[in-house]
C-alpha cells in the first residue's frame, strides 16, 4: 500500500516530465518563411490610424476621373491612359496637381477597392494595376520623387517648428512609400496565372530595382533615410514603412532562403568544394554513432535514470551528421604527435609516421566528416592572394547584385548598422519610453490624442503592433544581409557583423530576449476588422472593447515568432567560432535567458537556442552542466555534433584567456585590408604593385613629359641639328603613302 | 558594287543626294539594317508616317521602337538648336507645357525646376545616355523588350512635353517659319511623329485632358 502513492508519484513525475520534455512535439504552430502571405504583409503596412486615408485616396481618384463609373470595367488601354495621366501629373511641380494624383495612384495600386468586393478580387486588381503602373514607367519616377521629398529641406524646417509631430506630417512621403511597397511586395511573388509577358515584366522589375536611379539605388536612398531619422534631422519620417520597404527591396533584389541556398551551392562548386555537406550517414558509421552516443550519455550524468529512458524513447528524427573542421583535425594531430612522437609538423595531416594504429583509424573517421565552409576557403584564398599578389586568383564575385550592394553600402556601413540597432532598441517591448531617445511612433500617432478609453485602447494596440512590425523588419533585414554577404565573401560578412557587435548588438538581442518570450510570441496586437483590406471592403463594424479583447485564440503571432527566430539566428551568426564573442555571451549571462526561451516549443527556435547554449557550455562550468542535464541532453540530441568537441566535458574556465579588444582588432585589420585591396582607391594593395609597375612605353607619355634641356645642349644645338636631323635622310612621303582609294 | 556604294556618301556628295537609296530591306547590309531602313523611308516620303512607323514583318517590336526613338532623338536635337534662338532661360524660366502645368526636369538625381531650354537639353542628354547605355541596351539587335519599354514611355512623355507641347504652345512663331523656310520639311514629320507616338502609347483620355 505504501508503494502505490510512491509509484503514482513516480508516474506522475514521469508524465509531467514528458509533457514539458524538451523533445516534446512542438506546440507552436509556426512555419518559418521569408515573409508572410501577401495579404498579411500588406495589412501590416498600414497603421490603424491611417484608416481614414483610404477613403481620402478613393475620393482623390474620383475627382481625377469623375466620368469613370467602374475601374474594373475599363479596357487595358483605357486603364493605361488613366495611369499615364496620373503619372504625368505627378511630374508636376505644383503640389495642388501632384499630391491628389499621388493619392489617386495609391488608390489604384491598392486595387481600386469598392465596398463589397471580395479580397481575392481586390488582390488581383491590385496586381494588375501594379503591372500596368510599372509598364508606364511608374517605378523610376516614384523612387525619384521619394528621394526628392526626403531631401526637401523646406518641409523639414516647417515640420520641425511645429510643437508636436504626428502622422499627418509624413503624408506625401507615406503615399510614395506605400505605392513603392505595394509594387515591390506584389512583384515579390509569382502567381501561377501570370502570363509570359508578366513574368518578363517581373524579371525586368527586379533587375531595375537593383539598378541605381541616377547614382543611388533604392536601398541606399532608404538607408540614408534611416540614418537621417536616427540623427534626429527628420523625425517625421515614417520609419516603419521605410524599414519595411528596405527589407522587402533587399529580399526581392537579393532573394530569399531559396536563392541563398542556390547561390551558396553554386559558390561552393565554383570554389571546388563539394556542393553541400553530405548529410547521409553511411551504414556502418550510423551504428557506430548510436552506440557511441549512448555510452557518452551514461558517462555524462549517471545520476538520473529518467533522463536516459526518455532519450531512448525519443529517437524520432535522425540527428544531422557530424562535421569536423580542418582546424580541429590539426589540433588533434598536434596533440597526438606531441604525445607519441614528441614533435609537431604544422600543416600536414597525412604523415602518420610513429602514430599507433588506433590514431590512424580516428583520423580516418575524422577525414570522412571533414567539412570546409565557404568562409574558410575564402579566408585561405585571401591569404594566398596576399602572398602571391601576381599569380593568385583575385576574388571575383559572381553575384553582381550582392556585390554592387556591398560596394554602395561600404562607405557608411557603420552608420547604417548603428541606426538599425538604435531603432531596434527603441522598438523593443522592454524599452523604456525615454524622452531623449528616438521616437519611432511618429507615423502612428494621430494629430489629436484620443479622448475616449476605447480610442486609447485602440491606439495602444496600434502602437504595440507598430513596434512589433519594426522589429520584424529590422531583424529580417539584418539576417538577410548577413546571410547574403556570408555567401558572397566572408570578410563582407565579418565587416557587417563587426559593426553590429561594436554597436552592442549582442547585449541588445539578449535584452530583447530577456522578457517573457512565450507571451511575446502570442501577443494579440491586432484588430482584424481594421486591417486592410477588411476595413475598406466590409461594412464598418463598431470597434468595441470586446472586439479589442477577444480577437483570436491562443495562436502564435507570426511576426513576433519570426523576429525572435531571426534575432537568435543573428546572435548565433555573430558569435559562431568567435571565442571572445562567445565569452560575451557568458559575461552578459545569456544562459538563463536562453534557457528560459526554451519554453517556447518550436523546433527551429529551440535549435538556435540550443546552438547558442552549446557554444558556451564549456565555459559555464561543471556545476552548471550538472544542474542542467535536460538542456544538455536536448543539445546532445538536436544540435549537430562536432567530432572531438569537448562541449560536454571541457573545463576551459580560465584556460583560454580572452581579449575582446585584441581579437576584434586583428579581425578589423584583416577586414580593412580586404576592403582596401578590393574597394579602396590609392590603397595599400596598389602600393605594393607600384614597385612592379610596367615601364610606360606609350608614345603619348613621351610627348607629354617635359624635358629639361641642359645649357650645353642649348649652346651646341645647331651642331646637333646638323648631325642628327639634317644629315639623316627622312622620307616624309612615306607618311602620305596610305593613299585614299576611290 | 554600285548597289551598296549608294549608302556610303563619298567625298563630294551633295546634301540632297546624301543617304539616298530605295533598297529593299533584304539588300541592306549588316545586322543593323533598321536604322538605314528608317532613314531611307523618311528620305523618300517623310509625310507617310504610318509607313515609317510600320514595323517590317517579323521585326522585334522592342528593337523597332528603340531604333525609332534613336532616330527621333537625333532629329529632336535639330529642334533644340533652333529653339535656342527663341527660348531663353530668362523668359521660359520653367518647363511649361500648357498654361497650367510646370514640370520637373527628371535628368537630375533629385528633380529640379530647370528652365525650358535646359530641360530640353537635359532630357536629350539623358535620353542619349540611356539609349547608349550598355547596361540597358547591350545590343542594338536584341533589345530586352519588357525591361525597357517602361523606360521608353518615360522618355517619350518628356519628349512630347518639350517638343510638342512647349514648342507648340510657346514658340509658335518659331514653329511655323521653322517648318516652312528655315528647316526642311522633315521636321513636320517630327511633329507628326511625336504626335502619333504619343497617340499610340497613350490612349485618348490622356489626350483630351492635355490638349
Ligand atoms: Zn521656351
Ligand atoms: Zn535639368
Amino acid at each position: 500500500i505504501r508503494g502505490i502513492p510512491k509509484l503514482r508519484e513516480l508516474l506522475k513525475r514521469q508524465k509531467g516530465e514528458a509533457d514539458n520534455a524538451l523533445d516534446g512535439v512542438p506546440d507552436v504552430e509556426f512555419t518559418y518563411a521569408d515573409a508572410q502571405s501577401i495579404q498579411d504583409e500588406m495589412a501590416e503596412l498600414y497603421s490603424y490610424t491611417e484608416e481614414e486615408e483610404f477613403v481620402r485616396s478613393k475620393e482623390a481618384y474620383s475627382r481625377e476621373f469623375p466620368f469613370i463609373t467602374s475601374w474594373q470595367g475599363l479596357s487595358e488601354n483605357e486603364k493605361k491612359a488613366c495611369l499615364n495621366q496620373l503619372i504625368n501629373k505627378i511630374d508636376s511641380i505644383e503640389d495642388a496637381v501632384r499630391i491628389p494624383a499621388i493619392h489617386a495612384l495609391l488608390y489604384l495600386a491598392q486595387g481600386a477597392f469598392e465596398a463589397g468586393m471580395s479580397e481575392d478580387k481586390l488582390l488581383k486588381q491590385s496586381r494588375e494595376n501594379v503591372f500596368l503602373m510599372y509598364s508606364c514607367g511608374g517605378l523610376h519616377l516614384i523612387i525619384q520623387l521619394l528621394n526628392l521629398e526626403s531631401e526637401n529641406p523646406n518641409s523639414a524646417i516647417i515640420i520641425m517648428q511645429k510643437p508636436s509631430i504626428s502622422i499627418v506630417d509624413s503624408d506625401v512621403l507615406r503615399a510614395y512609400l506605400n505605392i513603392l511597397y505595394i509594387m515591390v511586395e506584389t512583384m515579390r511573388y509569382d502567381d501561377p496565372t501570370d502570363s509570359e509577358f508578366m513574368m518578363e515584366q517581373r524579371e525586368a522589375f527586379i533587375f531595375e530595382l537593383s539598378q541605381p536611379v541616377y547614382d543611388e539605388c533604392l536601398h541606399i536612398i532608404l538607408f540614408e533615410m534611416v540614418v537621417k531619422f536616427c540623427a534626429g534631422n527628420c523625425p517625421y519620417f515614417p520609419i516603419k514603412k521605410i524599414l519595411l520597404l528596405l527589407w522587402k527591396t533587399v529580399l526581392v533584389t537579393l532573394g530569399g532562403t531559396k536563392e541563398i541556398d542556390k547561390v551558396k551551392r553554386q559558390a561552393r562548386l565554383d570554389a571546388g568544394l563539394p556542393e553541400a555537406f553530405d548529410e547521409r550517414v553511411p551504414d556502418e558509421n550510423g551504428r557506430a554513432m548510436t552506440s557511441n552516443g549512448a555510452s557518452s550519455n551514461n558517462q555524462d550524468d549517471g545520476t538520473d535514470d529518467i533522463d536516459d529512458s526518455e532519450f531512448k524513447a525519443a529517437t524520432r528524427k535522425p540527428r544531422p551528421r557530424p562535421k569536423v573542421r580542418q582546424k580541429d583535425i590539426d589540433l588533434f594531430l598536434d596533440a597526438t604527435r606531441s604525445k607519441f612522437v614528441g614533435f609537431q609538423i604544422s600543416g600536414d595531416d597525412s604523415t602518420l609516421a610513429g602514430l599507433p594504429h588506433p590514431i590512424h583509424e580516428g583520423l580516418h573517421v575524422m577525414k570522412k566528416h571533414i567539412y570546409t565552409s565557404l568562409g574558410e576557403y575564402q579566408l585561405n584564398a585571401e591569404e594566398e592572394a596576399l602572398e602571391r599578389p601576381f599569380t593568385a586568383m583575385k576574388f571575383q564575385s559572381k553575384n553582381e547584385v550582392c556585390e554592387s550592394l556591398y560596394k554602395s553600402l561600404l562607405p557608411n556601413i557603420p552608420q547604417y548598422m548603428i541606426s538599425l540597432l538604435k531603432i531596434l532598441l527603441a522598438s523593443s517591448p522592454t524599452a523604456k519610453a525615454k524622452t531623449d531617445s528616438i521616437n519611432v511612433l511618429v507615423d502612428v500617432l494621430p494629430e489629436e490624442m484620443p479622448t475616449t478609453v476605447l480610442d486609447s485602447m485602440r491606439l495602444g494596440i496600434d502602437v504595440n503592433r507598430h513596434k512589433e512590425i519594426i522589429v520584424k523588419a529590422i531583424s529580417g533585414l539584418i539576417l538577410l544581409l548577413l546571410k547574403h554577404f556570408k555567401n558572397n565573401h566572408i570578410y563582407q560578412f565579418e565587416f557587417i557583423s563587426q559593426n553590429l557587435v561594436c554597436g552592442n548588438c549582442i547585449p541588445l538581442i539578449l535584452k530583447f530576449l530577456n522578457q517573457n518570450i512565450s507571451s511575446y510570441i502570442s501577443t494579440k496586437n491586432f484588430i482584424p476588422q481594421l486591417d486592410f483590406p477588411a476595413c475598406v471592403l466590409n461594412k464598418k463594424s463598431e470597434v468595441t472593447a470586446e472586439t479589442l479583447e477577444n480577437n483570436g485564440s491562443e495562436i502564435c503571432c507570426w511576426r513576433n515568432m519570426f523576429s525572435c527566430i531571426n534575432l537568435l539566428r543573428i546572435l548565433q551568426k555573430l558569435t559562431k567560432w568567435k571565442h571572445s564573442r562567445t565569452m560575451m555571451l557568458i559575461v552578459f549571462k545569456s544562459a538563463p535567458i536562453l534557457k528560459r526561451s526554451l519554453k517556447v516549443k518550436h523546433e527551429m527556435m529551440e535549435l538556435y537556442v540550443l546552438k547558442l547554449l552549446k557554444a558556451q557550455t564549456k565555459y559555464l562550468g561543471r556545476n552548471w552542466r550538472k544542474s542542467n542535464m535536460k538542456t544538455m541532453s536536448a543539445v546532445y540530441q538536436k544540435v549537430r555534433h562536432r567530432l572531438n568537441d569537448d562541449w560536454a566535458f571541457g573545463n576551459d574556465m580560465d584556460a583560454r584567456p580572452w581579449d575582446l579588444q585584441a581579437e576584434e582588432g586583428s579581425l578589423k585589420t584583416c577586414i580593412d585590408r580586404f576592403n582596401n585591396i578590393h574597394y579602396g582607391s590609392g590603397n595599400t594593395g596598389e602600393e605594393i604593385m607600384n614597385e612592379y609597375d610596367e615601364y610606360d612605353v606609350n608614345i603619348h607619355s613621351v610627348l607629354d613629359s617635359s624635358v629639361e634641356l641642359s645649357e650645353d645642349f642649348k649652346n651646341a644645338y645647331e651642331k646637333w641639328l646638323e648631325r642628327e636631323v639634317f644629315s639623316a635622310p627622312i622620307e616624309w612621303e612615306q607618311l602620305c603613302s596610305c593613299s585614299f582609294k576611290r | 558594287g554600285v548597289a551598296t556604294s549608294l549608302r556610303n556618301n563619298t567625298l563630294g556628295t551633295l546634301f540632297k543626294e546624301m543617304y539616298f537609296s530605295h533598297d529593299p530591306i533584304s539588300t541592306i547590309p549588316g545586322a543593323q539594317w533598321d536604322r538605314p531602313y528608317i532613314q531611307q523611308l523618311i528620305k523618300s516620303d517623310f509625310e507617310n508616317i504610318s509607313l515609317i512607323l510600320e514595323p517590317p514583318e517579323g521585326q522585334d517590336l522592342g528593337v523597332w521602337k528603340y531604333e525609332h526613338l534613336r532616330q527621333f532623338c537625333l532629329q529632336l536635337n535639330d529642334l533644340a538648336v533652333i529653339l535656342q534662338v527663341d527660348c531663353f532661360p530668362d523668359v521660359c524660366t520653367q518647363m511649361t507645357a500648357t498654361e497650367q502645368w510646370i514640370f520637373l526636369c527628371a535628368a537630375h538625381k533629385t528633380p529640379k525646376e530647370c528652365p525650358a531650354l535646359d530641360y530640353t537639353r537635359h532630357t536629350l542628354d539623358g535620353a542619349a545616355s540611356l539609349l547608349n547605355s550598355n547596361k540597358y541596351f547591350p545590343s542594338r539587335i536584341i533589345c530586352n523588350l519588357t525591361a525597357n519599354l517602361n523606360r521608353y514611355s518615360t522618355w517619350s512623355r518628356n519628349f512630347y512635353r518639350l517638343h510638342y507641347m512647349h514648342t507648340y504652345h510657346f514658340h509658335k512663331s518659331i514653329c511655323n517659319p521653322l517648318v516652312k523656310y528655315q528647316f526642311d520639311h522633315e521636321n513636320i514629320r517630327c511633329f507628326k511623329f511625336s504626335f502619333t507616338c504619343r497617340h499610340e502609347l497613350y490612349a485618348k483620355y490622356d489626350h483630351q485632358s492635355l490638349d
